[in-house]
């Protein structure tokens, strides 16, 4: 909201510069975002901001008030029409068949208007709060909205039918049609202002296209009423109509303005528009009441929250200069007698006694010691409480190992050369299947855009669609990894779960070229390589593997790896039609790493093994075998004969082709023997070999072929 | 002729034992493999072999010259260096790069401000994404139906739970876990309907802290704070205090640094809200603490000169390589 620094000085004396006081205003909470400077007519404007809990700011006598209070000035009242003398509007009446919505409503009938121009001061003022001058009485509804705070609504008075005024819900399916001309149909909790035929005003938010004041306007019927913040709000949200009147009423109008409100604007257009007639207020209902009058506040109170002794004499000035009606106690002693000088400490505390915090009508927010012990703190200055740091008690702060995980994780990835991405954790379905996929995931009903309506169950086509960034922006290789969750949607309606997982996605070139080394594509096997690796930092041992499908990898070449035989990660190669999907010409490697199933099987603290002190004898098998007989079970089987005194199987050579049959393969083996006993001689490994080879020719019908 | 390839076989073995540098090396090679070295002369006789014997002899010869290349190729890796074999040493050859990533600038940052705050004795927490209407507003004083929960706007799921719109939502589930004191961060994505533009994402993270212990008073969350962004921003770094209005705090406060010529907000705190501790549980009347909750992608951009929140999200390598 803007303020208009020329209308402050109807209420408050201020000390230029302006920017101080803003800065004043701002570190008391009341946020001063913008101080500018109008010439013609020469002005400073507040652009202030306020927070929910402070609608008594937004206008400018509330602005006064809080310069007041920070300044310790005293603050000046508009100009009010007594109101006496007068006779009710014969023959008006005003109805509220819902007290819920609006406990009070009160009206003034100004009959004979003469006069129709809007003094300059008037035009200027409303225009430096950004409105534009309408009419006469628009503006002055508008002027007391942005001096008082209280919303008023101006009837064309020979529009209302029937001389009545109900306050009432809606009939079922009435339509209604607000001053923009757009008609609206109104919800059974809506509140309508009604004369005795129809809606007449959606109250609190928008007045009517039927009863609008025009320029042919004589006679006016003036509303001031407190509506209920909850159903303005409802409202204005159900139809998305908001004004600076729903902005207010949503956020609770001081009950006392409505009545100070009124009086102003009669106050206002008696002047200006020098009616024929005005009639004597007529009301229904009753002032809301604030709910807490007054609050007990007790001096340690002060102390304990804050830090810092603030002296009592202080906070009673300090609530008093806020508008509170602040009355002491002491305990031990008759009100006003104080005796800090003579007691010990702990009695001098309890001495400093007490205070009955009266709280007026504009501060329902205070409600609580806590509350005033805020309103304290504000005005003693947030600058003027020294800083201390809390005593660190002797408790250990442990590290949740899963974190650690992922740091480890984090570090050992983007050392090999892969970069972190931080993706959306929605998603669209796009590239994901229907059942396989999105059966279980987590539906959001009000996406934002882009049909963003899963809380992904997969990192693969967030991943994809940062490789295809990346490859339209120019890379040929993009190797990432992310760290986040997955989401899934448990049957029967339980809570959703969400997994952290490490996801891998490798695409392009393994190594660039360069003088020395040539370059090579990335396969299925680094990707392999950077997963397994990952176990194995996390301390995983007794790995098998398993194949498995996934709706986006090819229909070959997917695989899960299981620790104790629980599967903790999944790899494969992402499918062809998923590859046109998102245009990419070469395969993409992809893998989640469940790190929560790992943490399971993760060893926190490695325990140091000893290594075998005598020498290793090293063996190699090289060997043809068929295609369908696997590399792993071999490997087993070798490990399985070595009688205890096999350290480590590898494969070292794959072959296919040239000398070797159609339908076989070359596999060939690195074979370390070493015996934690003992030195092993040639003999003793010979035989194990000669063995293990024999086996091998009868289980798999190898053969062995060379030197 | 098979007896002098034996011969030739047998003597470069004990001059290739003696070839203990690479000077010694190349000239055991030119002796050999040269245009007039002995294999060479060697190949040259073959053509007085008898045609029927000749196959068998070229087979033999060319076995013997692969052992003595491959011999020479070990011995060549083997020697140890001297000076004349860097001969062929060129200085401004580029050294080859092992291949080099990057952790997300968001993560660093978050490690980065988890550590300043596990030196102060704050431990690392977390809680779930997808959370009740409860622990996102009721726990943390914010009315169901009230202006103060505009800012709040959130995602749904139709069981009618919600995407946190806060990390606040894990200091309730750790109140309601445990017993003060307390010393807590929660770093985290939280999420909110906003467009996306060059300042909001509908996804971003926070770090939310909080400190429960009977005697916590509001001049320690200044100091706590004070220190934290000083050992982020600098020791010289101006901030200050300004009042403000949270509902799970109070009294509240934003915090700002000087940036520039003006103040820049940088995170919210406060004292913990007597209601909070009410609804987790705790003795309102003499539990005591404070909160305080920051946004990393505006941390991470003012410290990084970084002009638009969508690169964090977008994972250009050109963007995430800046950080590596």
């Amino acid at each position: 909201m803007k303020i208009s620094t020329n209308w402050l000085k109807d209420f408050v004396t201020l000390a230029p510069p302006f920017a101080r006081i803003a800065e004043r205003l701002t570190l008391a909470g009341l946020e001063v975002k913008k101080c500018e400077t109008l010439t013609q007519p020469s002005d400073t404007l507040f652009e202030i901001e306020i927070t929910s809990n402070r609608p008594d700011w937004l206008s400018h006598w509330g602005v006064a008030r809080e310069i007041a209070a920070v300044e310790n000035l005293s603050l000046k009242n508009p100009v009010l029409d007594p109101e006496t003398g007068r006779v009710p509007p014969p023959g008006w009446k005003i109805h509220i068949k819902d007290a819920a919505g609006c406990p009070y409503y009160t009206g003034v009938l100004i009959e004979g208007i003469t006069e129709f121009k809007t003094p300059d001061f008037i035009v200027n003022r409303l225009l430096a709060c950004a409105i534009r001058s309408i009419n006469l009485v628009v503006d002055i509804t508008n002027y007391v909205l942005l001096e008082v705070g209280q919303p008023l609504h101006a009837f064309d008075a020979d529009l209302i039918q029937g001389k009545e005024i109900q306050v009432r819900k809606p009939k079922q399916g009435e339509k209604f049609t607000v001053i923009n001309g757009a008609q609206i149909e109104l919800r059974p909790d809506d509140l309508v202002i009604a004369d005795s035929d129809r809606a007449v005003a959606l109250a609190g938010v928008m007045g009517g296209k039927d009863s609008e004041i025009n320029e042919r306007t004589r006679n006016v019927f003036l509303e001031s009423a407190f509506f209920n913040p909850g159903r303005v709000r409802k409202t204005s949200r159900a139809h998305q109509l908001s004004s600076e009147s729903s902005y207010r009423f949503e956020r609770r109008v001081d009950p006392e303005a409505v009545d100070v409100g009124r009086s102003r604007a009669v106050a206002l257009i008696q002047k200006y528009g020098k009616p024929r007639h005005i009639s004597a207020v007529i009301k229904a209902g009753e002032k809301p009441q604030l709910e807490v009058k007054s609050i007990h506040l007790r001096f340690e109170e002060v102390t304990q929250v804050l830090g810092v002794e603030v002296k009592p004499s202080q906070i009673a000035l300090i609530l008093t200069r806020l508008g509170l009606h602040v009355k002491q106690h002491t305990s031990g002693g008759s009100a006003g007698e104080t005796a800090e000088h003579s007691r010990s400490p702990s009695t001098l505390n309890k001495e400093r006694g007490s205070w009955t915090v009266g709280i007026p009508s504009f501060r329902p927010d205070l409600t609580r010691p806590i509350d005033l012990v805020e309103e304290i703190a504000r005005i003693y200055g947030f600058e003027n409480i020294p800083e201390t740091l809390p005593a660190r008690p002797p408790l250990s702060v442990g590290e949740n190992p899963r974190l650690s995980l992922e740091r480890k994780i984090r570090y050992f990835l983007s050392g090999a050369g892969l970069s972190e991405a931080v993706t959306f954790s929605l998603v669209s379905d796009e590239g994901l299947d229907p059942e396989k996929d999105l059966q279980h995931a987590v539906r959001i009903v009000n996406p934002l855009q882009h049909g963003l309506h899963w809380m992904r169950p997969t990192f693969v086509t967030s991943l994809l669609n940062v490789i295809r960034k990346n490859v339209n922006a120019g890379a040929d290789s993009v190797q990432i990894f992310e760290i986040a969750n997955i989401y899934g949607a448990p049957a029967g309606g339980k809570h959703p779960v969400e997994e952290r997982t490490c996801a891998i996605a490798l695409y392009g070139k393994k190594a660039v070229q360069s003088w020395l080394d040539a370059a090579r594509a990335v396969t299925f096997y680094d990707l392999k390589g950077y997963v397994e690796a990952v176990l194995t930092s996390a301390g995983c041992q007794e790995r098998c593997v398993a194949k498995i499908e996934k709706s986006y990898f090819a229909g070959q070449g997917a695989e899960e790896i299981r620790v104790w035989q629980t599967p903790v990660a999944f790899l494969g190669e992402v499918s062809g039609e998923l590859l046109k999907k998102w245009d990419l010409k070469e395969p993409v490697f992809y893998a989640e790493i469940s790190l929560e199933k790992l943490m399971e099987h993760a060893q926190k603290i490695p325990a140091f093994k000893e290594w075998p002190r005598y020498p290793a004898i090293e063996r190699d098998l090289s060997l043809v075998v068929k295609e369908s007989v696997k590399s792993g079970d071999l490997m087993r089987e070798i490990q399985g004969m070595g009688e205890g005194l096999i350290r480590e199987v590898s494969l070292f050579d794959l072959f296919r082709g040239k000398r070797v049959p159609e339908g076989c393969k070359n596999l060939a083996f690195r074979v370390v023997y070493q015996s934690p006993e003992r030195t092993l001689v040639s003999e003793d490994v010979q035989k194990v070999h000669e063995k293990i080879a024999q086996s091998l020719v009868q289980k798999y019908q190898v053969s062995f072929q060379g030197r | 002729m098979n007896d002098q390839i034996s011969r030739l076989e047998n003597e470069a073995r004990e001059d290739l034992a003696r070839a203990d540098s690479a000077e010694k090396i190349e000239s055991f090679r030119v002796a050999y493999l040269g245009k007039k070295g002995k294999l060479t002369e060697l190949f040259k006789l073959l053509g007085t072999v008898p045609p029927e014997e000749k196959k068998a002899v070229g087979a033999e010869l060319n076995r013997l010259k692969q052992w003595l290349e491959e011999a020479v190729e070990k011995g060549k890796g083997n020697a140890p260096r001297t000076d004349a074999s860097r001969e062929i040493f060129d200085e401004t050859l580029p050294g080859i790069r092992p291949p080099q990533g990057s952790i997300h600038i968001l993560q660093q940052t978050i490690q980065e401000i988890s550590a300043i705050f596990h030196r102060m004795g704050f431990e690392t927490v977390e809680g779930p994404e997808i959370e009740t209407e409860f622990h996102n507003f009721t726990a943390l004083n914010i009315p169901l139906d009230h202006p103060s929960r505009d800012a709040f706007d959130t995602f749904y799921t139709p069981q009618g739970q919600l995407l946190r719109s806060q990390t606040s939502t894990v200091q309730i589930r750790v109140m309601k876990d445990r017993k003060p004191p307390l010393r807590i961060i929660a770093p985290g994505r939280v999420y909110r309907p906003d467009t996306v533009d060059a300042s909001h994402s509908f996804m971003f993270h926070q770090i939310e802290g909080l400190m429960v212990d009977s005697g916590a008073t509001f001049s320690d969350l200044k100091g706590v704070l004070h220190l934290f962004l000083r050992e982020l921003f600098g020791s010289q770094t101006k901030i200050r205090f300004r009042p403000h209005f949270f509902p799970f705090t109070e009294p509240s406060v934003e915090v700002d640094i000087q940036w520039g010529k003006g103040w820049l907000e940088i995170l919210g705190a406060g004292s913990v809200d007597p209601n909070v501790f009410d609804e987790v549980g705790y003795d309102k009347a003499v539990t005591r603490g404070f909160a305080f909750g920051l946004g990393v992608e505006r941390i991470a951009m003012l410290r990084h000169g970084i002009n638009d929140i969508r690169h964090f999200y977008e994972n250009d390598l050109r963007f995430l390589r800046q950080f590596a």
